[in-house]
């Protein structure tokens, strides 16, 4: 019977321990959620409700105010699209030319293989700040426009990272595949394309989706490289310098149904693919 | 084919297939890198028509230099000269020192106060020719330590937890990529509404429940708040990561170890010392190097929150190239950022026995 209790009150602990973590994870975001249904009254009563409340009745009281303010805020629209071609054009261009040198180094032979490698590895640890001076005196001088230059220079965090992994994969797979197409008389291009490109699709997905989030959130570069163009801001950068309609002070509600906006699809992605997003996370790690 | 030709093909290849990803390495890394070292030696300022010239060092001595100088003791005017006794402030009841601006030097560049601390019964004062970088150095160093510590035992803790074998353990792993996924200059700001100042916020509403603080802690704009409280952001934040990374290094040690040592009577802390341990150390050293690394760039956060309020090493950096426009100084500082985190790869990779071994 001990035992039993014994069990039980172990079972319980660890729930308890459980839902602790989960709370601690979840509930900025759900503060975040609750702070955007409330108006600018309901926002600054005190003390702060944890259910959008009437500031008179004390009844439950929602509002769709900032979701509708946000929704014609031009600036924060032009920041959704110019996030999603960034983030998508960095995402593609990172994969092409990382599957490219990810193919030569996982499964070629070739001199200088040793310090190619050690290259793209110590660059995954690259700080961005470091380069930023140089960067924008670049992009300055060039007179580029800012969502080009954040497309090429996202390559400094996505480009190693991507070739590092896909690299792994390919020397994963069996060299036989290689060898028989090469009797076939294909060039090692076609081998690549036709062969190679479709059985790595799985790891594709994971380092693209790791590079999508990776520029998705990028704020140094996006923050320096608009200055001279406002209209090419992020999401990132347009929430950072949000400014609202109604109020003088910071719209802390309107920025809260900007953050839910925003990260609601971020979330919905990461929990679809989230068995690919940990093996690309942990890729590095575990394989040493 | 022979095969020699054929390993020569293979070669070129090679060689055209890493082409693109260095070329584009070299013109957004390897050649800006460049750049900013040779400037971090000049005075250049950016988009003006001043002329630039080389100045050497004279960045980095702006930068880094610093001095500890005693402060003397005013003595009071009306003590007799044979008994000097030092003044005390009337209102506060505190002795009187000389002025630190009178003590430090001004030539060849003037020396700011940064803080005052007393040893022994003496007062010194650091001074240093840009008080604002040693004080964004402190505060990163102060950052980085205290938050990955932080992040390493919680998610240490997290990831034994998610590791035993409970019902919902896949969506509790999706649950820890939400903070991870979530954009840091957006949970910058969710942290920021909810750390305000009075009780609007979540966390002062919380205190004054339990009577601290009484509803009105700055913890923004308050000093000693500052730097604690972008640690609690960072920690909530990146914390997740660290948890996934440590779970998929407990997770390839073979169950059979832990039943072996069971059998021979070791218990859950002997077995977590001598065998989790141990066996968790490239996992860890991994995800060490990677948080400790980033933590040190910390710019987002610090940008958001504390703005021109309180400085991070690059936070510093963009204010002196966008606001300043001191492209040379900016560089420098730049590269000083550099050769601190080399410094904390080398560090950690000779401490940890290198990652390589562990393959």
């Amino acid at each position: 019977m001990n035992n039993i209790t014994m069990k039980i009150t172990q079972k319980a602990l660890f729930c308890f321990v459980l839902a602790i973590i989960v709370i601690y994870l979840l509930f900025p975001f759900y503060w975040a959620l609750n702070s955007s249904f409330k108006t600018e009254a309901q926002l600054q009563m005190m003390p702060a409700t944890f259910i959008p409340r009437d500031p008179v009745s004390g009844n439950i009281s929602f509002s769709l105010i900032n979701y509708k303010s946000i929704i014609q805020n031009q600036e924060f629209f032009y920041g959704l699209i110019n996030s999603s071609i960034v983030a998508i054009s960095t995402t593609l261009l990172a994969l092409v030319a990382g599957s490219f040198a990810g193919f030569a180094i996982g499964k070629l032979r070739f001199r200088g293989k040793q310090p190619s490698m050690y290259i793209i590895l110590a660059m995954t640890m690259f700080p961005q700040i470091t380069v930023l001076t140089g960067l924008f005196a670049i992009i300055n001088t060039l007179k580029l426009e800012p969502r080009f230059s954040m497309i090429l220079t996202y390559m400094i965090f996505t480009l190693p990272f991507t070739t590092w992994v896909l690299a792994a994969f390919f020397k994963s797979l069996p060299t036989g595949i290689l060898e028989s197409s090469q009797v076939d008389g294909a060039t090692f291009f076609q081998t690549f394309y036709r062969i190679l490109l479709p059985l790595t699709a799985p790891a594709l997905v994971t380092t693209g989706l790791l590079a999508f989030i990776a520029s998705w959130n990028e704020y140094l570069f996006a923050l320096t490289f608009t200055t001279i163009k406002p209209a090419a801001r992020t999401v990132p950068v347009a929430m950072a310098l949000f400014t609202g309609y109604i109020a003088h002070q910071e719209p802390f509600g309107e920025i809260m149904a900007a953050a839910v906006v925003v990260t609601v699809p971020i979330v919905v992605l990461v929990l679809i693919f989230q068995r690919q997003i940990i093996r690309g996370l942990t890729a590095g790690s575990v394989k040493g | 084919m022979s095969k020699l030709k054929l390993a020569i093909r293979e070669e070129k290849t090679a060689y055209k297939l890493l082409l693109p990803a260095f070329i584009i390495l070299i013109i957004v890394a390897i050649y800006p890198l460049g750049t900013v070292f040779y400037t971090s030696l000049t005075d250049k300022r950016f988009a003006g028509t001043e002329e630039t010239h080389f100045v050497g060092f004279e960045n980095y001595k702006r930068l880094l230099s610093f001095t500890v100088k005693e402060l003397p003791p005013v003595m009071a005017s009306s003590s007799p000269i044979d008994k000097l006794e030092q003044e005390v402030d009337p209102e506060t009841g505190e002795s009187v020192y000389e002025k630190a601006i009178k003590i430090l030097p001004r030539k060849p560049i003037r020396y700011k106060e940064l803080v005052q601390f007393n040893l022994f019964g003496k007062q010194y004062v650091i001074g240093a020719t840009d008080p604002d970088f040693i004080q964004a150095i402190g505060n990163t160093l102060q950052f980085t330590i205290i938050s990955v510590l932080f992040e390493t035992i919680l998610g240490l803790g997290i990831a034994l937890v998610v590791n035993s074998n409970f019902k919902g353990r896949g969506a509790m792993r999706a649950v820890m990529l939400v903070p991870w996924a979530v954009i840091t200059v957006v949970s910058a700001r969710i942290w920021h509404w909810m750390l305000q100042s009075s009780r609007v916020g979540l966390f002062n509403t919380i205190l004054a429940k339990f009577g601290i603080g009484g509803g009105q802690i700055a913890f923004l704009s308050e000093e000693i708040w500052q730097i604690p409280s972008m640690i609690v952001i960072d920690v909530w934040k990146t914390t997740p990561y660290m948890a996934l990374l440590l779970l998929a290094g407990l997770q390839i040690i073979p169950m059979e170890l832990y039943e072996a040592a069971a059998i021979d009577g070791a218990g859950k802390i002997k077995q977590f010392i001598n065998i989790t341990l141990p066996l968790l150390k490239p996992a860890l050293a991994v995800a060490l190097i990677f948080r400790t690394l980033d933590a040190l760039k910390v710019f987002d956060l610090f940008q958001v929150v504390l703005g021109s309020r309180e400085y991070s090493m690059a936070t510093y950096n963009y204010y002196q190239l966008v606001g300043n426009r001191a492209m040379g100084y900016s560089s420098a500082i730049g590269v000083i950022i550099f050769i601190i985190i080399f410094a904390f790869a080398i560090l950690y990779i000779k401490a940890l026995g290198g990652v390589d071994s562990s393959e």
